[in-house]
């Protein structure tokens, strides 16, 4: 199903959680709404399902305006951070909630019912546990039961807030895996919140970056880790070097290297680079004095290292392969100058 | 693992001295009333016990305050239930001043409520004349006694269950209402089975209160004896006429009503508690 935002707003008394989100996720596509607490991702995926009503803005299912469909007819599969299953209730009863509390008419007999409960079971690997209760699982298995729990109403869109959220390392790669294996098998539009990158990335076919009540960027996981849109996203995916840098007529000088940007060729004035450290090659000095650093210390990582180095505009981290450390006689302690490949860079607001 | 803490363990005179004190206070002001009033009420023999409570005034009086408590008790679970979940589930204008209104009967004294109602409704009162035009009498009569008794007990169910329901949140509500279920399956099927032990004993402490209750009920009941007069109203009057057999013989229906309250509880919060535990 096609799901549009327009223009949505939202206050929480004097705080705004959604600033003006125009967002359209695409039939069958697993995105993921990525960003730091607060940002309004949450607030996002609860205004699409129903649960909150925007001040301002439009939602769309299929290019129909969503305040006119009831929650019943919305049919939105939602996964909860803490799961929310029913307390009193055994799993498969759990399970069977969405399909027993459907108008008589619309009901399965008892036996489907009973049969689809098995299925979801068998689907989330959960078989021969329908009889206990939810305090009797752990945490990936009740996680397994929610989801089970929402596809038994053969959502048109799965909602999923911080799916992973409450469980540990190993369970949450794992389920992580499995969550994709299960999207490409039936492919329902589905919405996952979340503010760790690498499960953003590891799973969604697009990534929508917020923070601040707007989104950042949207695109695939390579388009946002290649180009980075704002200084937000660069510094939210972490790990690049954030240098400030002065630039004239579209040229930067960036700890001594002369880079061109994608700024217009008439802007001048200070700005911000960010460069990852797999684009920055070291060397031996050659007689510049704006390009030179001291290395301060030296991680191998496999066939590359860890440079820290410490340069008169601030502190950069850098990863090169060590042999050009041996041809270019660099060690800790010793001098070495900064050869900046690639960066991206933005006027200082 | 207690014993093997001997830095939790106080010294042993701290302990007689402390138990000692618990003994000592529950002997003072609960056993031993509760054995002098059976002592009383069974002075005179089996006989007399049995021939005060068999007695068209008695019986009259237990049976009004059956009847008060089986419709105001079943008044305030509808009420407590519809207030507690419009409390803890939802944010409206006024929430605080609804919390306070609640517990409004609980800060104020038995008799200025029942002194109210007999202001409102009474012959002099501001519906006084309406109500005798149209020849409805509910102060010194059934209704009044109703009233007063909602009123006094009004807050027991609802504070309750504020507290459970706030502390399990709205999140399996939502759940419900996303799965399809329409506003009365959610409540029916999701919240009601989640408070189920706390609303049985707030029903429980509702229903003690609601035939025990004496200063409201004793404002608007009028004391006629055989036809207004609850359990407790019934008592007064019975030692008052220095009656003290068949006084003592009533009070100990309600002693045991008391106890029966009690033990119901303590089953309840056993119950409650393995449920939790599964």
């Amino acid at each position: 199903m096609t799901i549009e935002a327009l223009g949505l707003e939202k206050r929480f008394g004097s705080f705004a959680a959604l600033r003006g989100v125009d967002l359209k996720v695409e039939p069958g596509e697993l995105l993921a709404l990525l960003g730091p607490s607060g940002s309004g991702k949450t607030t996002l995926l609860r205004s699409i399902a129903g649960l909150e009503t925007v001040d301002r803005g439009q939602i769309l299912y299929e290019g129909i305006d969503a305040d006119t469909i009831s929650l019943r007819d919305r049919r939105v599969g939602f996964v909860f951070q803490h799961y929310a299953l029913f307390r009193h209730m055994t799993i498969a009863d759990n399970i069977a909630f969405g399909l027993k509390v459907r108008p008589r008419r619309e009901r399965p007999p008892r036996a489907e019912i009973n049969a689809r409960v098995e299925q979801l079971l068998e689907l989330v690997q959960l078989g021969g546990l329908g009889g206990r209760f939810p305090a009797q699982l752990s945490g990936g298995q009740r996680q397994r039961v929610a989801l089970a729990r929402a596809l038994a109403i053969e959502p048109r869109v799965l909602l999923l807030d911080e799916p992973f959220g409450a469980l540990d390392a190993r369970v949450r790669k794992e389920l992580r895996r499995w969550l994709r294996r299960l999207h490409e098998e039936i492919h329902v539009t589905t919405i996952f919140v979340t503010h760790d990158q690498d499960e953003a990335f590891e799973l969604a076919d697009r990534v929508v970056v917020m923070n601040d009540g707007k989104i950042e960027q949207i695109g695939s996981p390579a388009e946002i880790y290649d180009q980075p849109a704002t200084e937000f996203v660069y510094e939210f995916l972490g790990g690049a070097n954030r240098l400030p840098c002065h630039v004239e007529g579209g040229v930067a000088l960036i700890a001594g290297t002369r880079l061109t940007t994608d700024l217009p060729r008439d802007f001048t004035g200070d700005a911000v680079a960010f460069v990852r450290p797999h684009e920055i090659g070291v060397a031996r000095p050659n007689g510049h004095i704006d390009d030179v650093a001291q290395v301060r210390s030296i991680l191998p990582i496999g066939p590359d290292a860890r440079l820290d180095l410490e340069h008169v505009s601030g502190h950069i981290e850098a990863l090169v392969p060590r042999e050009s450390l041996d041809a270019a006689g660099i060690g800790v302690g010793s001098r070495c100058a900064v050869r900046i490949a690639r960066a991206r860079v933005f006027p200082t607001s | 693992m207690r014993a093997e803490r001997p830095s939790l363990i106080d010294p042993w005179p701290v302990r007689i001295v402390v138990g000692a004190l618990i003994v000592g206070f529950v002997g003072l002001f609960l056993a031993l009333p509760l054995y002098t009033l059976f002592a009383q009420a069974f002075a005179k023999g089996v006989d007399a016990y049995l021939r005060a409570i068999d007695e068209p005034a008695a019986w009259a009086a237990i049976k009004l305050t059956l009847t008060v408590a089986a419709i105001a008790v079943p008044l305030n679970v509808v009420f407590g239930l519809a207030a507690s979940w419009c409390i803890a589930k939802f944010e409206f204008r006024g929430k605080q001043l609804l919390t306070t209104l609640i517990d409004l009967p609980f800060s104020v004294s038995p008799v200025i409520s029942g002194l109210i109602f007999v202001l409102l409704f009474g012959l002099q009162g501001w519906l006084g004349p309406w109500l005798r035009s149209h020849d409805v009498q509910i102060i010194f009569a059934l209704p009044g006694i109703v009233l007063a008794t909602v009123f006094v007990t009004f807050p027991f169910v609802a504070r309750e269950l504020i507290p459970i329901m706030e502390a399990q949140g709205t999140q399996e509500e939502e759940a419900a209402r996303l799965l399809g279920a329409s506003g009365w399956q959610t409540f029916r099927r999701v919240t009601l089975p989640n408070v189920k032990w706390g609303l049985l004993y707030g029903v429980l402490l509702c229903n003690a209160r609601a035939m025990g209750e004496f200063g409201a009920v004793s404002v608007v009941s009028g004391h006629v004896r055989g036809r207004t007069n609850t359990m407790p109203l019934h008592v007064e009057i019975l030692y008052n006429e220095y009656n003290l057999t068949a006084a003592f013989a009533v009070a100990s229906l309600l002693a045991l009503l008391a106890l029966a309250t009690l033990a119901a509880k303590a089953a309840l919060e056993w119950r409650g508690r393995t449920e939790i535990a599964s």
